[in-house]
């Protein structure tokens, strides 16, 4: 199949350098800007395309890694044209735009898949399989943490452009409880006092479930650079699962801690499973064999509803019913 | 100076008792217990005299007692104490209803005994010096505060924590204090609002709550959560944590106040693998500063208000689990 990426910033780097792994045929790039779709291509040997038709009558797969704002357009586009799309998360910035395109998915025939990569971490694949599997009996209180530095400049730090930090982080997560519990019926939110001038912002969500679970799910963009934290909490009737990215993986680096790190190749594609490659090769084969994604676009625009209250009781201070 | 302790109802009676033994000038007159099971074990087992009634145990004159009764039979003890004109020391929460807390506080005055609440965390080193850090404005502006004290199901030590009639609540009540009093001490504020979900998921055969978790507003507008669950499974390494990450505007603390612990693991001890805190423990500091008090007079390093502020909190949290929506526990 061959694919072509649309967006050639940081997730479209992290995507074609997955593709190259997993030997998959990438084989066409776009970019509006033609500075960096040049170094795009120079980087992943690919050809260079120079409009987004041109580029879909070339390939049978587009992967869209650009900027939330622009998913409908391009995403609606593409099934025109009858190709399959790989897109990256979240899905939208309104609940009306993700619904459009879920639409547009079905009436065209074409699948869309929304690239939630955190299902695909193998921490989290773990423990959700674990969790899932009912060892750990009826679930209690989940917890997840996700938090880092804030985004540098660009159409992240923008909330009209990016959703703000519930829909364009903590949606990870309450993707993931959402795959754990299923819809919470409501949901209450805080968020920090704003900071003049900056874009630090930490969000505390409090999620209720019929049955009486109930998650909280952390996000910020809030750490000092270079920080970033995650964590995993799954508490049952009769087990429980932690994971903390505090703890060491399998290969550590000692260097003088006044000096900056060498630039060493860590081999960590052969210690550990990288989780892009595990979710666009899952995206691959299920296109190739026609079988379901485990992210389906309902998953995705539930993902997004979610983030939507998350936002919204943050802002009002009150706490938000979650329709189905 | 004699001390007396009033029920062994709590399990934190045993540690008070060590930690009591390792002040210097202080004795241990005893403990009241109407349950002679218990008054027989932990009066053979700690080598302590045991009085079957607190009024037997008040009448040998002691200058403070403990009290270490389950939660709802605070009011009583800590009444039949001040007559006595006996200072206090007062497990948490210091009472299951703000009507007992505020007859306390009567009782108390009218006596001009001095009363103090156990919050023994406020005696936790790396606790004491985040506090510091947070007012040495080195963190810049906090912006959130994420809390965590979870811990197994206490009811395997001793059932009425899972009682409603004797504990007033479940894991709600039993933790939100603690954390609840750290806020308000470390940045100096009250609690504006809380809105929460309190549930029991884990133990069908309790009918108290088994989780819960609190999003709060401080006055000073900083939002925080207090994760308050028993949902730590019994065979856990240790009975929970007490943890808080403060996050600020140029830099975040990251609390975890029993993190310093061996890794042990012995054949024949109740969990098989363990971990053995070496770091000091906070209720010797909390029991040090209580004799002291005692001792020296004026305000105790912890006091009513204290302890009912952070009452406050908790209740607030289960009301605003059956209204679904904030609740300032000043209206409580």
């Amino acid at each position: 199949m061959k694919i072509g990426i649309v967006g050639t910033g940081t997730m479209g780097d992290v995507h074609a350098a997955a593709y190259r792994r997993i030997g998959a045929e990438l084989v066409a790039a776009y970019d509006p800007d033609p500075d960096r779709l040049a170094r795009f291509v120079a980087a992943h040997t690919v050809d260079p395309f120079q409009s987004y038709e041109a580029l879909l009558r070339r390939v049978e797969v587009v992967d869209l890694t650009t900027p939330t704002y622009t998913h409908e357009e391009l995403a609606l586009q593409a099934f025109a044209a009858g190709k399959d799309v790989i897109l990256e998360k979240p899905l939208a910035l309104s609940l009306a735009s993700g619904e459009r395109i879920v639409e547009a998915a079905r009436k065209s025939g074409r699948r869309l898949f929304v690239a939630m990569v955190v299902r695909f971490f193998p921490q989290y694949r773990r423990a959700s399989e674990l969790a899932r599997s009912g060892q750990l009996g009826r679930i209690g209180v989940v917890r997840l943490k996700r938090v880092l530095f804030p985004p540098g400049p660009g159409w992240y730090r923008d909330p009209e452009k990016s959703g703000g930090l519930p829909v364009d982080l903590m949606i990870h997560d309450l993707d993931y409880v959402r795959w754990l519990l299923g819809d919470p019926v409501r949901v209450a939110a805080r968020r920090s006092p704003p900071v003049e001038g900056e874009v630090l912002e930490h969000v505390q969500a409090v999620l209720g479930f019929e049955g009486g679970a109930m998650a909280l799910v952390e996000g910020g963009w809030a750490y000092p650079p270079g920080y970033f934290r995650t964590s995993l909490d799954i508490a049952g009737e009769r087990g429980l699962v932690e994971w903390s990215s505090d703890a060491p993986g399998p290969l550590e680096s000692l260097f003088p801690k006044d000096e900056p790190p060498p630039e060493v190749g860590l081999p960590l594609a052969g210690l550990e499973e990288d989780p892009y490659e595990l979710e666009l090769r899952h995206a691959l084969t299920a296109l190739e064999r026609g079988r379901p994604f485990d992210v389906t676009p309902e998953d995705a625009l539930a993902a997004l509803r979610l983030a939507l209250a998350v936002r919204e009781s943050a802002a009002g201070g009150y706490v938000v019913e979650v329709a189905r | 100076m004699r001390i007396g302790i009033l029920s062994f109802a709590h399990l934190h009676a045993e540690g008070y008792v060590a930690s009591l033994r390792r002040i210097p000038g202080v004795e241990i007159i005893g403990f009241s217990e109407t349950d002679a099971e218990r008054g027989k074990r932990f009066s053979q087992a700690l080598g302590l005299r045991w009085f079957w009634t607190h009024v037997d145990l008040l009448a040998e004159e002691p200058d403070a007692v403990i009290v270490t009764s389950e939660n709802a039979r605070h009011r009583e003890l800590v009444e039949l104490a001040a007559r006595a004109g006996t200072h206090v020391l007062c497990e948490k929460p210091i009472a299951t209803t703000t009507e007992d807390a505020r007859a306390m506080q009567d009782a108390v005055e009218r006596a001009g005994v001095r009363f103090m609440t156990a919050f023994p965390m406020r005696f936790s080193p790396a606790v004491r010096a985040a506090r510091d850090t947070v007012r040495s404005g080195t963190l810049g502006r906090v912006l959130a505060v994420v809390g965590i004290n979870h811990s197994e199901n206490p009811k395997h030590h001793r059932a009425w924590f899972a009682e409603r009639e004797l504990a007033g609540g479940g894991a709600t009540l039993d933790h939100t204090v603690h954390l609840a009093d750290l806020y308000r001490w470390i940045f100096e504020t009250e609690v504006d609002e809380v809105v929460a979900e309190v549930t029991n998921p884990f133990d069908p055969e309790v009918d108290v709550d088994t989780a819960g978790l609190l999003l709060l507003r401080l006055e000073n507008g900083i939002p925080a959560s207090i994760d308050a669950s028993w949902s730590r499974p019994n065979h856990y390494p240790r009975w929970g944590h007490l943890k808080m990450e403060i996050v600020g505007e140029k830099g975040t603390l990251l609390v975890d106040a029993f993190a310093g612990h061996l890794h042990v693991w012995r054949s024949g001890s109740g969990r098989g693998y363990e971990w053995v805190g070496f770091h000091p423990d906070p209720n010797q500091g909390m029991l040090e500063a209580f004799v002291e008090n005692v001792r020296a007079g004026g305000e105790p390093p912890v006091t009513w208000k204290d302890g009912f502020e952070a009452l406050r909190v908790a209740l607030a949290a289960y009301r605003s689990a059956e209204t679904l929506a904030p609740v300032a526990p000043a209206d409580l």
